[in-house]
């Protein structure tokens, strides 16, 4: 799989093909850091009973949506008073 | 353009096979990150969820609450993935194209990677 690729044989248009690529799977994975971020700190407020179940009920995914959602909220407040008191 | 996933043991030749493997390669460790964070995660939890006093061996019991505690760590991982999607959509949107996910990143604690928000 990972034998001697050679890399200087690739064309311009290649490497900057490429180039975004990278990027994107860079953001894709930044992405999915922070899921598994929220996930962790969304589980542990939400999932508060004994599992009896593999499926979210109900009120588990409201609260995970809430959760998600306040979070969000919560960091672009934290993130504007920052910014606040730069000025 | 025609036979670049064919043969897949050739070493790659050309600047379009070498395109092909190395971006088949970085798929592929990507899927393979984001997968083992997810197992280390539901490890955790559902250690700390399923199994309170370790006895001398898995009980049936913990067995089964394991595997419905992973299925659920799944479930749930889709939805905030999904909710949080959807919201970094709506933000970025509303500040005028700023990456909002690189934003929020910041709020996890995440170093900065990749495209940063300053760069």
């Amino acid at each position: 799989m990972e034998q001697n690729i050679d890399l200087t044989k690739l064309s311009d248009s290649d490497k900057k093909e490429l180039n975004q690529v990278l990027t994107n799977e860079a953001q894709k994975s930044n992405i999915q850091q922070t899921v598994h971020h929220l996930n962790e700190v969304c589980w542990q407020k939400c999932i508060t009973s004994k599992i009896s179940s593999g499926a979210l009920d109900k009120s588990e995914e409201v609260c995970a949506q809430n959760c998600v959602e306040r979070w969000m909220d919560s960091s672009l407040a934290i993130l504007s008073k920052l910014d606040n008191m730069r000025h | 353009m025609s036979s670049l996933f064919g043969s897949s043991s050739a070493v790659p030749q050309t600047s379009e096979e070498i395109k092909a493997a190395v971006m088949r390669q970085l798929q592929q460790e990507a899927a393979m990150a984001n997968a083992r964070s997810l197992i280390g995660k539901i490890n955790k939890h559902c250690f700390q969820a399923c199994v309170p006093t370790p006895g001398s061996s898995l009980s049936s019991k913990e067995n089964t609450c394991l595997s419905s505690c992973m299925e659920k760590y799944i479930a749930m991982w889709n939805v905030t993935s999904k909710t949080y999607i959807a919201r970094v959509g709506a933000e970025t949107k509303r500040m005028g194209g700023q990456d909002a996910a690189a934003i929020a990143s910041m709020a996890a604690g995440q170093p900065e990677g990749g495209s940063g928000i300053l760069g």
